[in-house]
This record gives C-alpha cells, sequence and structure tokens, in this order.
C-alpha cells in the first residue's frame, strides 16, 4: 500500500526525477520534507479519492495528521475502507 | 500622445531552435523554426517549480537566463493575447468528459499563472502586472512599462509572449495566431545604454496581426537595420523609431 501511494504521488505531482524509494513512508510530505505545497495536497486528495474511492473531508478530519507522511496516508486510507 | 523616449538596454528572446541575438539574427533570412524543439529546461529553477512550467512558461524563464538577479526582481510588464489557454481548453475537454479539473491545472490556467511562477522562483515583490491585449498588440505593453518609468522606476522588465492556439480554435479570419512558441525579452529605461527608441501613436491604419504576430514583428525590427517599426490593428496603430 504504502509504495502504491508513493508511486501515486509521484506519477500525480509530476515528481518525474524521484522513485518510489527515495521517498521515506515516515518523512515529512509537505514543507520540509518532499516540500509539497497546498496545490498538491488538493491534487493528491482528489487522486486518492479517485484511485481509493476516500474522501478526505477538510472539515472532518485533521487533514494534517492525515497528509503527514505516505504512512499515516496509508493508515488512513486503509481506515476508512474497511 | 506625444511622442515618448526610451531605451532597450538590454533584450533577449527564446522560440524552438532560436534562442541567441546571431540565431534571431539568422532568422531574419530564413524565418522558420525548429519545430521539432517542443520544450525548453530553464536551469535557474528548482524542481519543484519546474514541474509546475508549461512549454510556454519554460520559455519564458529560458528567454530571462540571460539578465542579472537583480533585472528580474525589477518591476515586470508580462504581456500575452493568450496565455495559457491551452490549458484551460483541456481543463474544458476533461469536463465535457465528465472527469473532474486538476487543481493544479486550474490553478495554472489564469493569466498570470507565469507571473506568479516567475516572481516565486525570483523572489520579486516589485510591481507586477500581466496584460491580455490580443486586439491591440504589444503596445500596451509598452504604455505600461513606459508608465512605470515616469513613476521613478528606473528599469522595467517587459516579456511578451505566446503560444500557438489548439486547432480547435477557428482563428481565421483574425491574424492571431504565433507561428512557434516564443519569449521576448526586454529591460527598458528612460535613458542608459542600449538601443534608443521613440515610441508615437501613428495615423495609418494597418493590419499587421494580433499580439502573437506583433511579438515577430518587433523581433525583426530588433536585429535588422530597419530605422522604423510600425504596427495596427484596424483600430489605433504605433510607431517605434529608431533614435
Amino acid at each position: 500500500m504504502e509504495n502504491e501511494l508513493k508511486q501515486l504521488i509521484i506519477d500525480t505531482l509530476d515528481l518525474e526525477d524521484l522513485s518510489v524509494e527515495d521517498i521515506d513512508s515516515h518523512a515529512a510530505l509537505f514543507n520540509d520534507g518532499l516540500g509539497l505545497d497546498s496545490i498538491d495536497a488538493l491534487e493528491l486528495g482528489l487522486a486518492i479519492r479517485k484511485k481509493y474511492n476516500v474522501k478526505i473531508e477538510a472539515e472532518k478530519e485533521d487533514v494534517v495528521k492525515i497528509f503527514a507522511s505516505v504512512s499515516s496516508l496509508a493508515q488512513f486510507i486503509q481506515a476508512t475502507q474497511s | 500622445m506625444r511622442a515618448v523616449e526610451f531605451v532597450v538596454q538590454e533584450w533577449n528572446a527564446w522560440a524552438p531552435g532560436t534562442d541567441s541575438h546571431k540565431a534571431w539574427q539568422e532568422w531574419l533570412g530564413h524565418q522558420i523554426f525548429d519545430q521539432s524543439v517542443k520544450s525548453v529546461s530553464p536551469t535557474l529553477v528548482s524542481k519543484q517549480l519546474l514541474r509546475r512550467l508549461s512549454p510556454l512558461g519554460r520559455a519564458v524563464f529560458k528567454a530571462t537566463e540571460n539578465f542579472s538577479d537583480s533585472d528580474r526582481s525589477k518591476p515586470i510588464v508580462f504581456s500575452s493575447a493568450h496565455g495559457e489557454v491551452n490549458k484551460s481548453l483541456e481543463m474544458l475537454k476533461n469536463m465535457h468528459k465528465a472527469d473532474e479539473v486538476s487543481p493544479t491545472a486550474f490553478s495554472l490556467s489564469v493569466h498570470n499563472a507565469i507571473a506568479g511562477l516567475f516572481s516565486i522562483a525570483n523572489n520579486n515583490h516589485q510591481e507586477i502586472t500581466v496584460l491580455a491585449s490580443g486586439q491591440d498588440g504589444i503596445a500596451p505593453a509598452f504604455l505600461e512599462a513606459l508608465g512605470l518609468l515616469q513613476e521613478h522606476h528606473k528599469e522595467v522588465l517587459m516579456i511578451l509572449y505566446d503560444e500557438p492556439l489548439s486547432d480547435f480554435y477557428p482563428s481565421l479570419p483574425f491574424a492571431l495566431n504565433a507561428p512557434a512558441i516564443c519569449a521576448l525579452v526586454l529591460k527598458v529605461s528612460l535613458t542608459g545604454n542600449g538601443t534608443p527608441l521613440r515610441f508615437c501613436r501613428s495615423v495609418a491604419t494597418r493590419e499587421d496581426g494580433e499580439h502573437a504576430l506583433q511579438i515577430f514583428a518587433f523581433l525583426k525590427f530588433l536585429v535588422s537595420d530597419d530605422k522604423a517599426l510600425e504596427l495596427g490593428n484596424h483600430r489605433h496603430s504605433w510607431e517605434w523609431r529608431k533614435i
């Protein structure tokens, strides 16, 4: 799941020079880590909704926590699906 | 309007296969572009921003690379007839297919998208204007830049850019379609070294086409020995004269 998410991040956000191995599951996705920004968050949210049919609702969920890392994102998707 | 004199201190332009003063001089002879070149990679931009740049945005960034960091931090007048309209067309096509619109594509489709990315990349906090003066051609960009110079800005950067429109848009009978992606950058001031020009209204009624075509006419004027350039598109006409 985590590797699949990493590939989705790379493809969706045009991070062509990165590979799955380059992304640490526990590293920060935004700001310091991968350096993603708020537009990337929207784009990723859309891609996750399309692929996993999981909607991340900004009003209800703790978005910062969910988007913290690949690991936290994977946990949220799996928990919502099951 | 009385004539205004100003100086083009430096200029540079990028089009496919044509990316130096020498190449533009050669272009004068054949006026063709290397259409096999689809895009260019600017070097002075982070990878995080580079992925957001369309071929048109890349042309703009590339054309400014010969300028100094401080030049890229000056007030800028951007001018483009169509901007990223091809991006908007792609989004409309996706909507037509009932697909969802990409937030990234949407945010980068607005007319000041390239200017915004440019200001981020160059940490430019100066006054930046983005014009869309299709029918009126490139003259409004000069009026805007000269206005900034009159308001005590010593030097202003002008960036004129356009790309060919998708076949989806029937451009005929209007002369508005660029033959190739092109970005022209001019550093202008009221005094100083460079090419001094006198700019004024012309009474002639002319049909020189819209903004995208006038960029090339101005480039021809810059690299040739022509003393004057008149440009108009049915409405107002303007004259640039080397002095």
